[in-house]
């Protein structure tokens, strides 16, 4: 049961939105650059939309995930020996 | 941006945007075209009839009948990537002592993208009847053809544009009366 749970991503991952963010915005603002250009050539509009969806289908694709890098786990107090750090590498793996 | 729905909502919304520049872009690039052409009418027959019009107040009226050639090759400065179709029409117009301005459609046809243009029509008949609300085609001796077209834009307004080159013609002053059957 719990090993399910924290295979769920609880944290967010801000810078990475960030980038997914920026990247589909350049992807779309790229395609439909060259779209419009392409277009305005051959004189068919139909092929600008195409190619600007073309452009939207891209970013459809990918997850893009910024691995966040955590404090390494402090020693605990003396008084629990061995216990708790064991616990705290095992959270780290799924960050 | 941290959900599958919240990260193609933004995709959706922000793509939308991108696509109305397009289309905004697509019209102001066309927006301020002259979509003239030259077209050349030649009139070769016409015939003028005095019949019944059962459409309007039950007295004869004047029916005419035009025979005319038609030549323009609109494909170069009409055909842009902002034109689905255009929807060419040749009216006639002329004064009578009632009306100042009389407007009849007398042909139309309509050109979708990629169909052949360039125009060339011999011997055509109007498709629809060319009544006279009264008896002003007789001896009437100035009646203008002119070919204008609407043109039907993926984006922005419906401009309405009249063909350079008209022809005026004169209608004869009898009717035809014999029965050619």
């Amino acid at each position: 049961m719990l090993p399910i749970f924290k295979s769920i991503p609880t944290h967010m991952d801000y810078k990475g939105q960030k980038l997914a963010e920026q990247i589909f915005q350049g992807i779309i603002l790229i395609s439909a650059g060259i779209g419009f250009v392409y277009g305005l050539i051959i004189e068919q509009f139909g092929w600008t939309v195409y190619i600007v969806l073309a452009g939207f289908a891209i970013p459809c694709a990918p997850k893009i995930r910024n691995p966040l890098s955590w404090q390494p786990a402090l020693p605990e107090s003396t008084a629990e020996p061995s216990q708790k750090p064991q616990e705290s590498t095992k959270k780290k793996k799924h960050k | 941006m941290n959900t599958v729905l919240s990260r193609a909502n933004s995709l959706f919304a922000f793509s939308l945007s991108v696509m109305a520049a397009l289309t905004f872009g697509c019209f102001i690039t066309t927006a301020f075209k002259d979509r003239r052409v030259p077209v050349d009418i030649h009139v070769s027959k016409v015939m003028l009839k005095n019949v019944d019009d059962f459409t309007g107040p039950r007295e004869r009226s004047d029916l005419g009948f035009i025979t005319f050639d038609l030549s323009a090759d609109i494909l170069p400065p009409i055909f842009d990537w902002n034109v689905k179709q255009l929807f060419l029409y040749l009216s006639a117009e002329y004064a009578t002592k009632s009306n100042s301005l009389n407007q009849v459609v007398l042909w139309d046809k309509i050109v979708l993208r990629g169909e052949n243009t360039k125009l060339n029509l011999r011997d055509m008949k109007s498709k629809y009847f060319f009544f006279d609300d009264g008896n002003g085609l007789r001896a009437n001796k100035n009646i203008t053809l002119t070919l204008s077209w609407n043109v039907v834009p993926n984006a922005g307004i419906l401009p309405l544009v009249a063909g350079s080159g008209h022809v005026s013609i004169p209608f004869p002053e009898t009717y035809e009366t014999t029965k050619s059957y």
